[in-house]
């Protein structure tokens, strides 16, 4: 199968505001990647360049080391690592065997800085999805 | 421009990785290395992405090695060096026909791009796209495995270390045993030797994958070479040292009576 599916990516806050055919253009960079149960999928503070949504299997996020939340398909993880190639900010483990939709930094970036338009709406996104961090 | 070729005609450090060309050139120059083929970093990529064509290129060179298989990591950085990432990237043993190949290549891309390969990208100063190209071998089922180094790496002593254990050489190199060692003369006197204690071989299981396999108690401290095998991995030294160069980090196995060369890089820690 190639890419994901653009449904599974239009749940994606960061990718809402984006038309069907930037969406697809992003889709189709993605690759999947399988976890099995109990690997440890992202590592806090380690550096990373994947972003990945669920495609089937459920993951545990940890905050340190207390639990924080389950997540399941449809879900995603990882985001901020395709923007400031800073260090993963949970620890995410595989709770069930996991299949996820992956999508790297060399992927993402190039379609980013060539389209001024997805560009700007990630932008807007971001700053609401800031906005309404602070607000919390 | 081929983006699949024999093992032997790998020749591009910067398509292929140094792996591969690495076990090109000992080919070329007649050392025993299993047979096998070499996939270019864009082709790997290109089966990652789940590109069918990329992936039936990749099953017409595979299908002729038939199974089970070996399918290792060959990662080209922009320096062409593939020895600083060593052990940041996937090797996968016992892929049991061209038809899991898919899985494998997608694993080995992921595995270059894995948050602790990318971790360590960061540390040295490499944030940059990662290439991997891969290697698939028939995969040996070895009596016996390990390494061996042309030199002795902690005293740089000009004699060579061997530790060796049951079944396939990843119960020395994750250090799953304690192996047998070996320390040989460059004229094949057999200097010390001593037993290890090895719990466990590593195996191919038939559904594909190893398992670590509980050993009969008498093969535990029992010596998994004798004279004659070690006089065969002097011999490989000698070549390899010919070859590439003194200082070599060789990965071996012996099956059907026979040294076979896994790989060889050079020794990257300690000695004088």
């Amino acid at each position: 199968m190639r890419g994901a599916p653009i449904d599974v990516l239009k749940r994606v806050p960061i990718f809402a505001d984006l038309a069907d055919g930037e969406l697809q253009q992003i889709a189709s960079l993605f690759k999947e990647r399988r976890f099995a149960a109990g690997d440890i999928v992202v590592q806090e503070g380690s550096g990373g360049a994947a972003f990945f949504v669920i495609r089937s299997g459920e993951a545990k996020v940890f905050l340190g080391s207390k639990e924080h939340t389950t997540l399941k398909p449809g879900d995603y993880f990882g985001e901020i690592a395709m923007f400031d190639e800073g260090a993963r900010m949970a620890t995410i483990t595989a709770a069930t065997d996991l299949d996820c939709f992956g999508l790297t930094y060399w992927d993402f970036r190039p379609v980013v800085e060539a389209n001024g338009v997805i560009g700007w709406k990630l932008l807007q996104r971001m700053a609401q999805l800031l906005r309404a961090t602070r607000a919390q | 421009m081929n983006r699949v070729v024999l093992l032997e005609d790998a020749r591009e450090e910067a398509r292929f990785g140094s792996k591969a060309v690495g076990l090109g050139q000992a080919i070329r120059d007649g050392l025993p290395v299993p047979p096998g083929i070499a996939l270019s970093g864009d082709i790997v990529e290109a089966v990652a992405s789940g590109e069918d064509s990329a992936l039936e290129e990749v099953l017409r060179w595979v299908r002729p090695l038939g199974g089970p298989l070996a399918v290792r990591s060959s990662a080209v950085d922009e320096d062409g060096a593939d020895a600083s990432f060593a052990g940041q990237h996937l090797t996968l043993l016992n892929v049991r026909s061209a038809d899991d190949m898919s899985a494998a290549v997608n694993q080995v891309w992921w595995s270059a791009n894995s948050d602790s390969a990318i971790t360590y990208r960061q540390r040295i100063g490499k944030f940059t796209r990662p290439s991997v190209g891969v290697v698939v071998q028939k995969l040996l089922d070895p009596v016996a495995a390990g390494v061996m180094f042309t030199r002795n790496p902690v005293t740089g002593d000009d004699e060579r270390v061997i530790e060796a254990s049951w079944g396939l050489g990843e119960a020395v190199v994750a250090a799953l045993v304690i192996p047998d060692s070996f320390r040989v003369a460059r004229d094949g006197r057999v200097i010390e030797t001593t037993p290890g204690y090895k719990k466990i071989a590593v195996r191919g299981v038939p559904g594909g994958g190893t398992v670590e396999e509980k050993l009969a108690k008498e093969l535990v401290e029992a010596l998994c070479l004798d004279d004659g095998n070690l006089q065969a991995l002097n011999e490989l030294a000698g070549r390899c040292e010919q070859v590439y160069g003194p200082g070599r980090d060789i990965e071996w196995a012996l099956a059907d009576g026979k040294i076979y060369l896994l790989q060889c890089r050079a020794i990257t820690k300690g000695g004088k």
